[in-house]
């Protein structure tokens, strides 16, 4: 908590990055990505980067589609029959929806963290080692070692390390969800993929998460999902603003919030609509 | 139509009063219906109980602590000899056998309609589940006596009788000769007959697992059996354990089939395709035309009935219990 606070404020603080970034080498890259919910035509041509170990943000009123390109990275679509993506999105070199792709591999490489907080119905250690076993085999002393690594990458550690078994179920909303995102980093993804990660948290827990995620953003490349647009500016190198399933404006963050060049955009930040 | 409000107005309070001490009369009498519909379940297996340690009373007299131990059964001997030991024997290993086939193949059931069935298939087999729940105990009876008996029999039952011959466990679990009646058709029969509470409650707590729960297991990379067995069944595993014991409730207790199919035998037999008896099938068999001693003796068989199947589910409970436990809840 403590040596979370001061950098947790002056994320808290809503100045948008400064744009000095390079530009960084693309790691998934989007083209002509349409969507369909059986006739529903969801996604209407999107085209984008996600930049190597940059922040994405996705912002735009809800049914707006940001959600839904979101659970195109890791093919979460797939469980749901009827729902289909044409196109391209590139992760590295591999067609991401490419009808003959190990699925399970895919989401290895790309995790999610979900909404609300989803830990497992098991122990806290259990959460973590779960995904690492489906991976590898390792023995328990080097498990061990991993959960800790990952607890601490969620800025959970120092909270749970006295009750590691414990239900995940039995930590606060705010802690599961870093319970979830260690979950996620343990298993050593690419990407990471966040879907409005704080939208049921209080605000100290948010100010944790949000912490974590740019911590995360130095090994990662991230993609977010929020309706919070100070959190879109806190956290996101890059914004791309969607509306009605098409990409509006797709730039750096600073630039979205300070001279958007699509009147729609502007409209959307400054809370006319949305 | 000022004048109008006027009235409504005075009228008002006390109009409400007055509705709302109806309301109270209402509130207490649904209050004590529903009190005495629930002390009525009290008192109904209160009298139940009683009723069966009355009618025990003589045969425990006689018999004491050794009706649980003897094995034989010759009530028109003289002295009568009566002895629990083989119905006991017959309940408890059919029930065994028939959770031991059902359990699997009902969970498997419910994960595939869940999990992996597609769209159209799913009401067909769902309703398959219902219709099976709603044959009478009689038809299986029947079915097990013509159909399902004489095909064991002559298949199944010689053939692992030949696998097992002479491996010292398994070929005493599993001595023939071939037989229409065992304890292991009766057990088939009651599995098929369980099933359905099985399956039907698996499915409808299945469906109880919120799906972002399954994407999240699905986002570490999870397979189809990974999430099964690691997010859904953990999740559920409280109802799935209910349907369980539901399910054993029933299996412990069905008489019509199993008297149809057990063979009536009351010697224990180390194997399972031996004839046999349960407890129930006993009863039924033989309370027409008993009296006295019989009569009372078949009594305290019911009464043992009714206490093996209060610890059987007590044991399930407890089991229950310490798996939450380990769980971490």
């Amino acid at each position: 908590m403590s040596e979370l606070s001061v950098s947790s404020m002056s994320a808290a603080g809503g100045l948008p990055q400064t744009a000095a970034l390079p530009e960084a080498p693309p790691k998934v890259t989007v083209r002509n990505l349409n969507f369909y919910y059986g006739e529903h035509h969801a996604l209407k041509n999107i085209n984008l980067t996600l930049g190597t170990n940059r922040v994405t943000a996705f912002i735009g009123p809800s049914g707006c589609g940001k959600s839904t390109l979101l659970r195109i990275f890791n093919r979460m679509y797939d469980l749901y029959p009827g729902q289909r993506a044409t196109g391209q999105v590139m992760l590295d070199q591999t067609n991401i929806l490419d009808g003959k792709l190990d699925l399970n591999l895919l989401r290895a490489r790309v995790g999610m963290v979900f909404q609300k907080p989803t830990p497992f119905p098991m122990t806290i250690y259990e959460n973590i080692a779960f995904g690492i076993r489906l991976y590898e085999k390792i023995p328990k002393s080097e498990m061990d070692g991993r959960v800790e690594k990952a607890l601490r990458g969620g800025a959970l550690w120092n909270e749970v390390k006295d009750k590691l078994n414990a239900s995940g179920l039995s930590l606060s909303g705010g802690q599961q969800q870093r319970l979830c995102i260690a979950r996620t980093v343990a298993v050593r993804p690419e990407v990471i993929l966040f879907d409005e990660p704080c939208s049921a948290l209080d605000p100290i827990s948010t100010a944790k998460v949000e912490e974590l995620i740019q911590e995360l953003s130095e090994n990662y490349t991230i993609a977010i999902v929020t309706h919070n647009m100070q959190q879109a500016a806190r956290v996101s190198d890059k914004t791309a603003f969607m509306y009605l399933g098409e990409l509006i404006e797709f730039d750096e963050t600073s630039k979205i919030f300070t001279s958007p060049t699509d009147r729609r955009t502007q409209d959307y930040i400054t809370g006319r609509f949305g | 139509m000022a004048v109008e409000s006027n009235v409504v107005d005075a009228a008002g309070p006390y109009d409400r009063a007055k509705a709302l001490s109806a309301f109270k009369l209402g509130d207490v009498t649904f209050y004590w219906i529903t009190r005495l519909s629930a002390i009525s379940v009290l008192l109904i297996l209160g009298g139940i109980i009683m009723s069966l340690v009355v009618g025990a009373f003589p045969a425990m007299k006689e018999f004491g602590l050794s009706f649980l131990w003897t094995q034989r059964w010759a009530p028109s001997a003289d002295p009568p000899v009566l002895g629990a030991l083989g119905p006991m024997y017959g309940t408890l290993v059919t029930s065994f056998i028939a959770m031991l086939i059902a359990i699997p193949v009902g969970i498997g059931i419910a994960i595939f309609l869940t999990e992996l069935c597609p769209q159209w298939l799913r009401r067909p087999i769902g309703m398959a589940i219902e219709l099976l729940a709603g044959i009478p105990s009689i038809i299986y009876g029947m079915w097990g006596f013509f159909v399902l008996g004489p095909f064991l029999a002559n298949t199944f039952q010689p053939f692992m009788i030949k696998i097992f011959d002479g491996i010292p466990v398994l070929g005493t679990i599993f001595a023939g000769p071939p037989s229409y009646l065992s304890l292991f058709n009766a057990a088939l029969i009651l599995a098929i007959m369980v099933l359905p509470f099985i399956t039907s409650i698996s499915v409808d707590v299945f469906k109880t697992v919120p799906p972002v729960l399954k994407e999240a297991a699905y986002g570490v990379g999870c397979t189809t059996w990974e999430v099964v067995r690691s997010v859904v069944i953990p999740y559920t595993r409280v109802g799935v354990i209910g349907g369980v014991m539901l399910a054993l409730g029933r299996a412990l207790g069905e008489t019509m089939a199993v008297t149809f199919i057990i063979g009536n035998s009351f010697r224990i037999s180390g194997s399972i395709f031996a004839p046999g008896t349960t407890i129930s099938a006993a009863i039924a068999s033989e309370f027409a035309e008993s009296d006295g001693l019989h009569q009372s003796g078949l009594i305290l068989l019911g009464l043992l009935l009714f206490v093996l199947t209060f610890f059987v589910l007590a044991a399930a409970r407890l089991m229950l219990m310490r798996l939450e436990k380990k769980a971490g809840n």
